[in-house]
């Protein structure tokens, strides 16, 4: 792991989860896989403390254990899964797209637990859209439990793996940790569960942006006593299906942009009818035929059979080659070739990297040299054949994969640059933010107990013009370094897919 | 290649003219401090996108990092004891729902262990309370507050999450805290250093008194 990955996944943690989940995290991921003592000796932290940080990471699949001989349990971070987190609202406003605003939630739910049983999300969710409707209504549960199946059937949310089932006959001391197992066709079987009711809205008491102190709060008995019905089985999302998912949308988009709508409709078709055959990294799909991919197109498009044929051909003669044509049968076979693909987004992104960054004869030189793979500045055929170095040709080329590397490299410094700046902001005008919460809260309860509109022009002028200037110029550089962040982030998704797909294709 | 290097006279392999050195002229000094902070760019960078994609993924970024902070995920680091102890301060500390572990999905020792910090007082509290059946927690209640009133508070509210987390299996393996209404079991050790939520926890802690489990037993010497 790089310095800049290490701290990144330590501001990341220390947002999310705070300090002491940071000081573990950043440690196990230096060090690689440690059993828990050693941790605590060599963080200095208490073992009570330890146990905490590490229990908040597995829930959040960030860390995970495993046994070792002589029973020792170790434990590793999964630094790649750290830096996900940054892709959290990209997920969730996808969900929303696909799903709208109840799957949005499910998934939202998911992201923040880590792992959740069915019941549970559902339950949650319902209550969280009874709140925004209106007076009177409530969400039914079979509503979001419909959505939940749905989500599972497309994949998009996934089994945790389970604790086996132990026999009682088993001898000798149970073993230090549990191994999870999870068979293939389980991952996404949803259980039969009859979840009946309605999502219960919060007394309005309840609510308090202040936070009072609710140790008194009388608890809710009546649901704690049901047994869950499906106790043991956790969901997760699964991040790899929307991985595939934007990858799918980068092409179709891409398409569309060198030629035209209808072209990247046959994409999509083509990959929508690949997404379950084909495993999300492979260097191309399996190869579909004309005929197939007609009777897949969209119900609204009326396009002929003919014209498709010459759409599919277009696409495959064109030289990003995207698609390619693998064979006659059926009126012709076609596959995307999603690696080919992925170099080209890359490569798109690294040439226009170059040119907003050096200006556009750069950019030129640039894309010459890729296109003509090897290129040399300006020499003459040498006339003799020994090596000496005024006479030797140097040639200049793209490496695209190190390119890639160096570039999402310096992604992950922008970032954790942009992270720090933003939190410094804030820290600067951590009194006149907190000012500002004060008076909001003042003057929402006011309106609660029907104050007058004197009184709350008054109390708004607690806060003076030039500290509402402030915090609008606070507000404004706050949301332009939350963008970047997430505008950053797509960049790296392009390049880290680039660079495993050529990973795995070596 | 190796012969010439030896040879001493610098040979560019490109005309030094297309760079802008005319022949002879003294290079530019080697540069020996590290390049500026700020450098300036000749290009602006491009604006940001600010569709309504954009403008969406963006409040939904700022509401989620707020929700963090508030889950219980978000273990607090215990503040030092400020100078001026603020009187907001009480009314701004936002209640976190409590969360429980799913412990059979965890390795053993993960589970928190008590440990007896203190004096015997509290030891003798936990013997007779480990020995309980459920029907008589009521009068054990009484005799264990006055007894542990004066022991470690933070000590007896992990006897109470030790127990609690054994018991746990055969009611909630949930991690969803909204479920763990009964129990006080607070994940949160800033709480368990306050008295109050101990006595809290005595009242509104029913059934899960009792049949603790044996691997408490891990004696502090003192």
């Amino acid at each position: 792991m790089t310095q800049a990955e290490i701290k990144l996944c330590s501001l990341l943690l220390q947002e999310h989860f705070g300090e002491i989940v940071e000081k573990i995290g950043v440690h196990l991921i230096r060090t690689g896989s440690q059993p828990l003592r050693v941790i605590a000796h060599d963080t200095g932290t208490s073992l009570d403390q330890v146990k905490k940080a590490l229990c908040v990471l597995i829930q959040h699949n960030l860390v995970i254990y495993q046994v070792h001989k002589r029973g020792v349990v170790e434990y590793e971070a999964q630094c790649s899964r750290v830096l996900r987190m940054l892709r959290y609202p990209r997920y969730i406003y996808t969900t929303k797209t696909l799903y709208s605003d109840t799957g949005e939630l499910i998934v939202e739910e998911l992201l923040l637990n880590g792992k959740m049983t069915m019941s549970a999300v559902v339950k949650k969710v319902a209550d969280r859209l009874t709140e925004t409707m209106e007076d009177g209504k409530t969400m039914d549960y079979a509503e979001v439990s419909n959505t939940f199946v749905r989500l599972a059937d497309t994949h998009f949310v996934q089994r945790c793996p389970l604790v086996p089932a132990t026999e009682n006959s088993d001898p000798g001391p149970p073993p230090p940790a549990p191994t999870l197992v999870i068979n293939e066709k389980d991952m996404y079987l949803v259980p039969k569960l009859n979840l009946i009711g309605k999502g219960k809205r919060r007394r309005s008491s309840d609510e308090d942006a202040a936070g009072e102190p609710k140790a008194k709060r009388p608890k809710h008995t009546t649901d704690n006593k049901e047994p869950i019905p499906d106790d043991g089985i956790y969901w997760q999302v699964n991040l790899d299906r929307f991985h595939q998912h934007f990858r799918d949308q980068a092409i179709v988009s891409a398409v569309a942009n060198r030629m035209d709508q209808t072209s990247s409709e046959i994409v999509r078709t083509m990959l929508r009818m690949s997404e379950i055959t084909t495993p999300s990294s492979a260097p191309f799909t399996q190869p579909l035929s004309s005929n197939e991919i007609f009777r897949s197109l969209p119900v609204g498009y009326n396009i002929s059979k003919q014209v498709l044929d010459q759409y599919l051909t277009l696409l495959a003669d064109d030289p990003l080659e995207f698609v390619g044509k693998s064979g006659d049968s059926g009126g012709g076979m076609y596959v995307i070739n999603l690696h080919k693909a992925l170099t080209s987004l890359a490569t798109a992104t690294l040439e226009s990297v170059v040119q907003e960054r050096f200006g556009s004869r750069c950019a030129r030189i640039f894309r010459l040299v890729l296109q003509k793979k090897h290129l040399e500045q300006k020499q003459e055929i040498p006339k003799t054949p020994d090596h000496a170095p005024s006479r030797t040709f140097y040639l200049y080329t793209v490496n695209v994969l190190s390119a890639a590397r160096m570039l999402l490299h310096r992604c992950y410094k922008s970032i954790a640059n942009l992270i720090e700046r933003r939190q410094f902001e804030t820290k600067e005008n951590k009194r006149l933010l907190e000012k500002s919460q004060r008076v909001e809260a003042i003057i929402a309860s006011m309106q609660a107990t029907g104050a007058e509109e004197a009184q709350l022009q008054e109390i708004e002028e607690m806060i003076t013009a030039p500290e509402r200037q402030q915090l609008e110029t606070l507000k404004r550089n706050v949301n332009k370094l939350d963008a970047s962040e997430i505008q950053v982030d797509e960049t790296i998704f392009l390049l880290e897919s680039y660079i495993e797909s050529t990973m795995k294709k070596q | 290649m190796a012969r010439n290097n030896g040879r001493g006279r610098a040979a560019y392999t490109f005309n030094i003219e297309t760079i802008g050195f005319s022949r002879g002229e003294k290079l530019p000094d080697v540069v020996l401090k590290p390049p500026p902070l700020f450098p300036v760019t000749d290009y602006k960078p491009v604006p940001l996108k600010t569709r309504e994609r954009e403008d969406y993924m963006l409040a939904l970024k700022q509401e989620l990092r707020e929700t963090m902070k508030r889950m219980p995920s978000f273990i607090e680091t215990p503040e030092g004891k400020l100078d001026i102890e603020r009187y907001s301060k009480r009314y701004m500390k936002v209640y976190k729902e409590e969360w429980i572990p799913d412990w059979r999905r965890l390795p053993r020792e993960m589970k928190p262990r008590k440990k007896c910090k203190k004096d015997p007082k509290s030891k003798k509290a936990k013997d007779t309370v480990k020995g309980t059946s459920l029907a008589n927690t009521a009068d054990m209640l009484k005799k264990t507050e006055e007894l542990e009133k004066r022991g470690d508070g933070e000590k007896s509210g992990e006897e109470n999450e030790e127990k609690e987390g054994s018991k746990e299996k055969s009611e909630e393996g949930d991690d969803d805290g909204d479920d763990d209404a009964a129990e006080q079991e607070e994940y949160d050790d800033g709480k368990q250093e306050e008295e109050n939520d101990c006595i809290n926890s005595y009242f509104e802690d029913g059934d899960d008194f009792g049949a603790g489990s044996d691997d408490n037993m891990d004696k502090a010497t003192y």
